[in-house]
């Protein structure tokens, strides 16, 4: 079988939806954060291959971007679920339940 | 390359590793004084600003110019030194706010005041983005600054909460942002924003690929996230009411205005020809936004929280001047942006000074405010009042404005009309919870402690000018609208 553009496409769609599905029906806060970086590398995964379906170099050099990026957000991130750990001893989103309506 | 084009941002960054550094050599008791050194830092720059902006409309404005660098990724025109202005004005009130609110953070102040300078650094790139990845890289310098700034009251868990909300909501919409800049990418071949333009216009089959209009729905919807529009808006109410209020000020002000600012440049610099065929979603989103905000502030009792659904509402008036798509809505959107500057500095400044004794934001802290403290009672009543849309002040002239925007372009579409009474109810409604906090200054039962609120001069001085700000765009609107024409003369749609 030949991999064509549209295979790869599909991969980071699938990817993407799971990332997304991940995020809304999880309940750990570190299993939210693994399925928002998945949903960040179906987007590379797509770069990358445009980037090769096209000829052209430019989406591979965003997908530097968007992985410097990422370590960034992830460094923040994980530093902010660790003191909601050290405060509550929990990283459930049920707990995060001071603020309502 | 001319580096005098990015000389504001280079100044910016300076004066934030500035403040780091001056924190080193800075005893204990002094380190509040640190952010009244930014805020001078920044008044200078301020006013370097007008002169650069001077030396690049000798005419006033009239002329479309703009000058490009780092491959036409960054453009400096008439937009982007608004907006420059814009942000550097609000970070100068959030610092001065922030100065006030020392003694309530623990640990770091000096990282605080340093952190919001590196946010109006993101968004001083942000005004002048002419390509998705600078837009990408800006709006993740403002996002991931603002996980830090919200939840910066680290021993008490609101703040917390407000951060990792916030940040799970701001890396869903990064998610959807960079996904769509793929197919952007995938399917035009460009990110740049003059060359999408002329792609759209010599190629308009282009603007009908269903990937393609996909990847910019997506961007669209990342950019939302920052105003806190429809569909993306269920982060502010929690947000708003955990984070230190500094923070949450430059929330309201600064990172809206940034997805104002990209929002314009997206849509009616790179694919003005698919923003015209997005009437009326648009007009839905608009609509959408305004209710919900001011149905779900209604019943409110916690000021910060009111304004966070205030805040969505005001993301639906400023919709308001998208969805009309001519110049005259766009320049009613940047003229209300500089009303709503003045007007929530001027809140949230009364905020962080009334909640400093009483550890609570609960509307009836305001009790008794108006014998407390006349001066603050008058900067809360006149901000409120302008939010609500009352003449003769800047809320009602940018409401104005906005809305005989949308009318000018009813015979073309009847939604229009819709959309503007659906908007003229919300201001309805909005009167209500607005004149609920009057009435909680001026007219509730006094409590105890009625001693006098201390105000110190840098923020009696940043009050003074919101205040004047309020009453002179609201008038005298002529010269800010000449200012707001000529801002907008580069986006590529009609009058």
């Amino acid at each position: 079988m030949n991999v064509g553009l549209e295979h790869y496409l599909i991969v980071s769609t699938i990817l993407f939806c799971l990332g997304l599905w991940g995020v809304i029906v999880r309940r750990n806060l570190l299993i939210i954060y693994m399925s928002l970086e998945l949903m960040l590398n179906a987007a590379n995964l797509a770069l990358v291959a445009f980037s090769r379906y096209n000829n052209k170099m430019d989406g591979q050099v965003i997908v530097f971007f968007i992985i410097t990026v990422a370590a960034a957000e992830v460094a923040v991130g994980l530093a902010l679920i660790v003191a909601l750990y050290r405060k509550k001893q929990s990283a459930h989103v049920e707990d995060l339940t001071t603020m309502k309506l | 390359m001319n580096f005098s084009l990015i000389s504001l941002e280079i100044a910016v960054v300076i004066l934030a590793l500035g403040v780091l550094l001056g924190d080193l050599w800075t005893p204990a008791q002094h380190k509040r004084k640190l952010g009244y050194a930014a805020a001078a830092g920044l008044l200078l720059i301020f006013i370097f600003s007008i002169f650069a902006r001077k030396e690049l409309f000798p005419s006033g404005g009239t002329e479309i110019l703009a000058d490009y660098a780092f491959g036409k990724m960054f453009v400096v025109d008439g937009l982007a030194t608004f907006f420059k202005q814009f942000f550097i004005l609000a970070a100068l009130f959030v610092i001065i706010m922030a100065a006030e609110f020392a003694d309530r953070i623990k640990t770091g102040i000096a990282e605080f005041y340093s952190l919001i300078l590196m946010a109006l650094a993101g968004m001083l790139f942000a005004s002048s983005a002419n390509d998705f990845v600078l837009v990408f890289v800006a709006l993740e310098l403002i996002t991931i600054t603002f996980y830090i700034l919200n939840s910066f009251q680290r021993n008490r868990i609101s703040s917390l909460e407000a951060g990792i909300k916030y940040l799970i909501l701001g890396a869903v919409s990064t998610a959807f942002f960079v996904f769509g800049l793929a197919f952007v990418f995938g399917i035009s071949g460009t990110t740049n924003f003059s060359e999408l333009h002329s792609l759209l216009s010599t190629n308009p089959v282009l603007g009908t690929q269903p990937l393609f209009l996909a990847g910019l729905f997506f961007i669209f919807v990342g950019l939302a996230f920052k105003l806190a529009a429809f569909p993306m808006q269920v982060w502010a109410p929690d947000v708003y009411q955990g984070s230190p209020a500094p923070a949450t000020a430059f929330l309201a002000v600064g990172s809206k205005a940034a997805g104002i600012v990209l929002l314009l440049r997206v849509l009616f610099i790179a694919v003005p020809q698919v923003a015209l065929e997005w009437t009326n979603l648009l007009i839905g989103i608009a609509a959408i936004t305004i209710l919900y905000g001011n149905l779900c502030a209604i019943p409110q009792r916690n000021l910060k929280r009111l304004m966070g659904y205030s805040s969505i509402a005001n993301a639906g008036y400023l919709l308001l001047g998208f969805a009309a798509l001519t110049r005259t809505g766009s320049s009613a959107v940047l003229y209300y942006l500089a009303g709503y500057l003045f007007t929530v500095i001027a809140a949230f400044t009364v905020i962080v000074l009334v909640t400093r004794q009483q550890d609570s934001d609960d509307i009836t802290v305001l009790a008794g405010l108006g014998r407390r403290s006349p001066f603050l009672a008058a900067a809360l009543t006149l901000a409120m009042v302008s939010l609500a849309g009352i003449p003769p002040l800047a809320g009602f002239f940018g409401k104005f404005l906005l809305l005989k925007a949308v009318v000018e372009q009813g015979a073309s579409n009847t939604a229009y009309y819709v959309l503007v009474g659906v908007a003229i109810a919300g201001v309805v409604m909005s009167l209500y919870y607005y004149f609920g906090v009057i009435r909680a200054i001026y007219w509730s039962r006094d409590p105890n402690d009625l001693s006098p609120i201390a105000i110190s001069i840098p923020t009696r001085l940043s009050l003074g000018v919101c205040m004047a700000g309020m009453l002179y765009l609201g008038v005298n609107p002529e010269p800010a609208i000449q200012l707001t024409k000529a801002a907008v003369k580069v986006l590529n749609i009609g009058i």
